[in-house]
């Protein structure tokens, strides 16, 4: 009977233990979750003094919710890296060159470690270095050796035979080819012709099109998958985080009076629109420019806070806006725009699939859309990839996270306090149908006036209302 | 396995735009007025089949209009507008 009770009291201790242990806060960081504490980090949702001021219950539930897309997160990174430590064919040679950002090394980092991730920037720079010699130079045999633990056969074999073609290739092209067609719609208009969009309506008609209450209002969850933005995205970051043009300050021209537009309208049938609008706090008139450098310098010397609205107007693809020849994905943006945006401030993409495709939709443009997003962005590119020799396995992991890239919301991230908007679908721009285009004389327009999409805007990684 | 699996839902996605063309058609075929006797008047239709008749209407015309959605679509993705 003593050890029964001796038992019952143990075990009422353990109970009251184990009970108070439950409620035990987790602290930030914590071992038992790392998989969690990572993703929390890589998608900037908490720091430790937010971490801090959630209750214990609050943190378990964050933790809960968190859990799958941590693990599946962790999963692909670890793939990610298998992949880009194995051997590279001569296309997965191209792919991790020019698409490979800093971003990828420091997802490396989080999730594999400091050591995996040095292992990773080294093989790259060796190869990048190796790259540009076989180009420059060809490749002794030293050099093949080097490479040997990191490419394939074939790809050496390639490199080293890179020079003799390089050479060939210069043979073959005269000047006058390398220059190309002069386009009659792009080159000498830097003036906005367009009509204010503001005067056209263009909430209300794109209404027609994007403002189905049944969908998309929930924002997706970005599992992150920004280290494979896709080839839409090669070259986006060697241009956009060397935006720092010597050019003079740009003189802003006139929203519609200045002469030279009229005078320099192009006679082109179809539309070769594009340019950023920036509006800021006390000016009269918005600034358009026509090249995203001229308006990168002009945003470089604006006051910090002073940008209201700016407006990146041309293609878009996931991941990625074009604006002309100049790139703008998440991370350019960020470094464009730091401490520039006033509080609420709106950085808009006008480009088509600039965030990602939202929830269930009963909207059938909508769903064409989506349709057609999947098919251009994600199965065009994976046999595009396999008849370059990429593996299956590979070609699907890096066009599944690529296709559908929310740009809008991965800069929201960066630009803290903005609200960063983009299009779920392709973005129809009736003024820029061919002919069209031209009776309006818009061609060169530096701001899009009707656009028929339907728009998704972020705060801090939060979806929030269209603005 | 992943090669079919793609091949598969690109077939699938693929062909989703003309199943509203081709049930509208359907439907257009199955509730077509009746021909009418020589000089005589064509039998009216019932509330039913004008029903389903403007339904394979609204499919039928729809699903074209989508077509050429997605064809406007992908001259956008070409950069051609």
């Amino acid at each position: 009977m003593k050890v029964l009770r001796t038992l019952l009291i143990f075990l009422s201790l353990a109970l009251a233990g184990s009970y108070a242990f439950a409620l035990e806060p987790v602290l930030w960081n914590d071992n038992n979750f790392a998989p969690e504490f990572k993703y929390f980090q890589e998608q900037a949702a908490f720091t430790a003094e937010t971490w801090t001021a959630l209750s214990p219950e609050a943190r378990m539930k964050e933790l809960l919710d968190a859990k799958e897309p941590a693990l599946e997160r962790q999963k692909v990174m670890k793939r990610y890296y298998a992949a880009a430590m194995a051997k590279w064919s001569g296309p997965a040679l191209k792919n991790y060159l020019s698409r490979t950002k800093e971003a990828d090394i420091k997802a490396v980092d989080l999730w594999q470690g400091k050591e995996k991730a040095a292992a990773f920037v080294k093989k790259l720079a060796l190869v990048q270095a190796l790259e540009k010699k076989a180009r420059a130079e060809g490749l002794t045999e030293d050099d093949a050796l080097a490479l040997g633990p990191y490419l394939l056969p074939e790809a050496i074999a390639d490199l080293r035979s890179l020079k003799a073609s390089a050479a060939a290739l210069k043979k073959q092209t005269s000047a006058e080819a390398l220059k190309g067609p002069e386009s009659k719609s792009g080159a000498s208009l830097n003036k906005f012709a367009g009509a204010d969009p503001s005067k056209l309506g263009a909430d209300s008609f794109s209404k027609l099109y994007d403002n189905m209450n049944v969908s998309g209002t929930d924002p997706v969850v970005a599992g992150g998958g920004r280290y494979a933005a896709g080839a839409a995205n090669a070259g986006a970051a060697a241009q956009l985080t060397a935006p720092q043009t010597k050019k003079a300050a740009f003189t802003v021209p006139e929203v519609k009076s200045a002469p030279a537009a009229n005078t320099a309208k192009s006679t082109s049938l179809t539309s070769d629109a594009y340019g950023v609008t920036i509006y800021t706090s006390g000016a009269q008139q918005p600034q358009t420019f026509r090249k995203g450098e001229d308006a990168v310098a002009a945003i470089r010397k604006m006051p910090d806070g002073s940008i209201t609205k700016v407006i990146f107007y041309g293609h878009g693809s996931p991941g990625l806006q074009t604006v002309g020849a100049f790139d703008v994905d998440a991370e350019s943006a960020g470094e464009i725009l730091k401490g520039k945006m006033a509080r609420g401030g709106v950085v808009q993409y006008s480009g088509c699939n600039t965030a990602s495709i939202g929830g269930m939709t009963l909207n059938p443009a909508v769903g064409l859309s989506m349709v057609a997003r999947r098919l251009l962005y994600f199965s065009l590119p994976y046999y595009q990839d396999r008849a370059d020799g990429v593996s299956a396995e590979q070609a699907r992991q890096q066009w599944e996270k690529g296709w559908n890239a929310d740009l809008a919301r991965d800069t929201s991230l960066k630009v803290r306090g903005a609200v960063v908007c983009g299009y779920r679908t392709f973005g129809l721009v009736p003024g820029r149908l061919p002919g069209v285009t031209r009776l309006l004389g818009n061609q060169e327009a530096t701001t899009p006036g009707v656009v028929a999409g339907k728009k998704a805007c972020y705060q801090d990684g939060k979806e929030v209302p269209a603005q | 396995m992943t090669d079919l699996n793609v091949a598969l839902e690109t077939i699938l996605l693929l062909a989703s735009p003309f199943v509203p063309v081709a049930v509208g058609v359907m439907l257009r075929r199955k509730f077509r007025p009746a021909p009418a006797a020589e000089g005589a008047e064509p039998a009216p239709m019932t509330g039913s089949q004008k029903m389903g008749r403007l339904a394979g209407n609204i499919l039928f015309w729809g699903g074209i209009a989508g077509l050429i959605f997605m064809v406007v679509v992908v001259l956008n993705y070409k950069g051609r507008i």
